[in-house]
C-alpha cells in the first residue's frame, strides 16, 4: 500500500478533527471561543460534509480491507494507521455526535468531588454545578456500572480540576482501551483482516475515539474473559467477565457462553472457539436489537458485536452484514443533523436509514448468495 | 384601579394542603419479610453515603415509618404503633445534621430544604389528625408479657413538635 494512502487518511482524519469543532455547543462554555453556530445556522451544509466525510471514511475502509486480504498491507502501516486514528481521534470535539462524555464527567464529579452515590443523588441535585448547563441527561441516576465509575476516578484525578483535561483523559482512557482491545483481537487471531475490520471500521473511529464511548471498555473486558478461559484460566476469564458486566451490562446475556466455555475446558472436552465467538456475536446483535424497547438503538451499540465479528473473518455473511450495519447506524445521525429535531420525520427516517440497507443486504444474499450463510452453520 | 376592584372581593380563606406524598405502607411487622426489610435498612444506610445521600435516606424512613405507624394505629396495634412512631422521630431529627453537613460542603441546599418544610408540613397534617382520633392514655395487655401504659397522646405531641421546629 502506497505512503500516499497513508497520508490522505491523516489528512482526512485531521479534516474531520477540525469539522468536528463546527459542533461546539453554545453553552459549552469551557471552549466558547470555538463556538461557530455552524451546525446551527447550515443545517444542509453539515449533514453533507458529514455524509462526505463518512462516504471518504468507508471508501478508505474498503481500500484497508481490500489491502489486508491480499497482504498488500503491513503491520508497521497498520500501525501508521492506529497511531493517527489514535492522535486525530483524541483531539477531535468528542460532543459532536452525542453528549455522552459530559454525562461520564458529571457522574466523576458527583462521586469524586461531591462525595455523593451516584446511584442515589443525580447531578442536576448538585444545582451550583455550572457544567449541568451543558449536561444532558442529569437528572438520571447513574447509567452505567460500578466498575466504570470506579475507572473514571483515574481520568478525574488526573484532570486536576480542569473540565478540559477530564474531557482529554477519559479519551485517553478510551484510546488506551481501544488499541488494548485491537492488540487483543490481534493475540487472538493473529489475523491482520481482523484488526483493520475492527480497529478502521468508521463506526468504531467515530464512537470510540471521538464521540468517546465506554462501550470499547467493556467488550475489551468481555474479549479478555473469553481469551483467558481459552487459554484454560477460568477464574481469571471469569473475574474479567464479571467486570466486563459491571461497566455497562449490555454483556449479561454472555453469561451462558461463558459457562458453558468454562465448563467444557474444564471438562477437557473439545471446544471450536469460533462457535462461541458466532453465538456470542448474534447475542450482541440481538443485545443491540433489544435495545430499541428500552430507548433506542443507538450507532456505539454496534460495538457490542462488532468486536467478536472481527474474530470471525471467514464469515463472509456476518463481516457484509457488519459493515453495513455500521453505515447505515450512522447514517441515523443525519435526520437529527439536518432538521434539528427529534420529532416529525426524524423518528421514520432513523428507523429507515437505520434498519432498510441491511433488510436490502439480507435479501440480496437468501436469493443471490446462499453460499455465505453455510459458514453459519458449520 | 384594578387592585382596588379586587380590593371589593372578600378574600376566601384558602386552606394550605400539602403537595408532598407519603408512600404506601411498607411490610408490616409480624410478616415474614419484616426483618428482612430491617437488615436492608441497615445496609441501605452504608449505601446513602454523602450529605445529599444521608438526607434521602433519613426522609425516607421517616415517612416510611410515620406510615407504618399511621397503619398500625388505624388497627389499633398501639405498641407497634408507638415504636414506628419512635423511628419516625428518631430519622426526621437525623435530617438537620445532613442539611448542616451540606452546607459547610458548599452544597446548596434550597431545594432540600424546601423538600424537607414540605416533609413536616405533611407529617404535621397526618399527626394531628391522629391525634384527633386516639385516646390520650392507652394500657396495653399482651397475652403473654408485663402490661404497659402507652402514652399516646404526649407522643403525639413530641412528634408534632419536632415537626413544628422545621417551619
Amino acid at each position: 500500500m502506497s505512503r500516499g494512502v497513508v497520508i490522505a487518511y491523516q489528512v482526512l482524519f485531521f479534516l474531520f478533527a477540525l469539522f468536528s469543532y463546527l459542533f461546539v455547543d453554545n453553552n459549552f462554555f469551557h471552549l466558547h471561543s470555538f463556538y461557530t453556530g455552524f451546525y446551527i445556522q447550515k443545517r444542509e451544509l453539515t449533514t453533507l460534509l458529514f455524509l462526505l466525510f463518512t462516504t471518504a471514511f468507508f471508501i478508505f475502509y474498503f481500500y484497508f480491507l481490500f489491502c489486508a486480504k491480499k497482504h498488500f498491507l503491513s503491520l508497521p502501516i497498520f500501525k501508521k494507521l492506529l497511531i493517527t486514528s489514535c492522535v486525530f481521534g483524541l483531539l477531535a470535539y468528542p460532543a459532536m455526535l452525542s453528549y455522552d462524555i459530559f454525562n461520564y464527567i458529571a457522574t466523576a464529579k458527583v462521586t469524586y468531588f461531591y462525595h455523593e452515590n451516584p446511584y442515589v443523588i443525580m447531578p442536576v441535585e448538585l444545582i451550583n454545578n455550572k457544567d449541568l448547563i451543558f449536561t444532558r441527561a442529569a437528572n438520571k441516576l447513574a447509567l452505567y456500572g460500578p466498575i466504570w465509575i470506579l475507572l473514571t476516578s483515574i481520568p478525574y484525578i488526573l484532570s486536576f480540576g480542569s473540565y478540559i483535561f477530564a474531557l482529554l483523559d477519559i479519551k485517553l482512557l478510551l484510546v488506551v482501551f481501544y488499541v488494548a482491545t485491537v492488540f487483543l483481537i490481534w493475540m487472538m487471531t493473529k489475523n491482520l483482516f481482523s484488526i483493520t475490520f475492527f480497529a478502521l471500521n468508521p463506526l468504531v473511529l467515530f464512537e470510540v475515539l471521538v464521540s468517546g464511548h465506554n462501550d470499547i471498555v467493556m467488550m475489551f473486558l468481555a474479549l479478555s474473559a473469553f481469551y483467558f478461559i481459552f487459554k484454560k484460566r477460568i477464574f481469571l476469564g471469569i473475574v474479567l467477565f464479571i467486570l466486563s458486566v459491571l461497566i455497562k451490562y449490555a454483556t449479561l446475556p454472555l453469561a451462558p457462553v461463558i459457562f458453558l466455555a468454562s465448563y467444557r475446558i474444564l471438562m477437557k472436552k473439545k471446544v471450536v472457539w469460533e462457535k462461541y465467538m458466532l453465538a456470542s456475536a448474534v447475542i450482541m446483535f440481538c443485545m443491540v436489537l433489544l435495545s430499541a424497547f428500552r430507548e433506542e438503538v443507538y450507532p456505539w451499540y454496534a460495538i457490542w458485536f462488532l468486536s467478536f465479528v472481527s474474530l470471525l473473518p471467514k464469515m463472509k455473511f456476518l463481516i457484509y452484514f457488519s459493515i453495513i450495519f455500521s453505515g447505515s447506524l450512522l447514517l441515523r445521525y443525519t435526520p437529527f443533523m439536518l432538521w434539528g429535531t427529534y420529532g416529525g420525520l426524524t423518528p421514520i427516517t432513523k428507523l429507515f436509514l437505520g434498519f432498510v440497507p441491511l433488510f436490502l443486504f439480507v435479501i440480496y444474499v437468501l436469493v443471490f448468495k446462499r453460499v455465505w450463510l453455510k459458514d453459519l452453520f458449520q | 384601579m384594578i387592585f382596588t376592584i379586587f380590593a371589593f372581593f372578600p378574600a376566601h380563606p384558602a386552606i394550605a394542603e400539602s403537595t408532598y406524598v407519603l408512600p404506601y405502607p411498607s411490610v408490616m411487622p409480624g410478616n415474614f419479610f419484616y426483618k428482612i426489610h430491617i437488615l436492608e435498612e441497615k445496609l441501605q444506610s452504608l449505601w446513602h453515603f454523602g450529605s445529599f445521600g444521608k438526607f434521602s435516606y433519613n426522609l425516607k424512613l421517616a415517612d416510611k415509618y410515620l406510615v407504618e405507624a399511621k397503619t398500625l394505629f388505624e388497627y389499633k396495634q398501639y405498641l407497634l404503633a408507638t415504636k414506628a412512631l419512635s423511628k419516625s422521630n428518631y430519622y426526621f431529627s437525623q435530617i438537620p445534621k445532613t442539611l448542616s453537613d451540606a452546607i459547610s460542603e458548599k452544597k446548596i441546599i434550597i431545594e432540600k430544604q424546601d423538600l424537607f418544610k414540605r416533609a413536616a408540613e405533611k407529617h404535621i397534617e397526618v399527626l394531628t389528625s391522629l391525634g384527633k382520633t386516639l385516646p390520650s392514655v392507652f394500657l396495653w395487655q399482651p397475652e403473654d408479657g408485663t402490661n404497659e401504659t402507652l402514652l399516646l397522646q404526649k407522643q403525639i405531641d413530641q412528634s408534632l413538635e419536632l415537626r413544628k421546629k422545621v417551619l
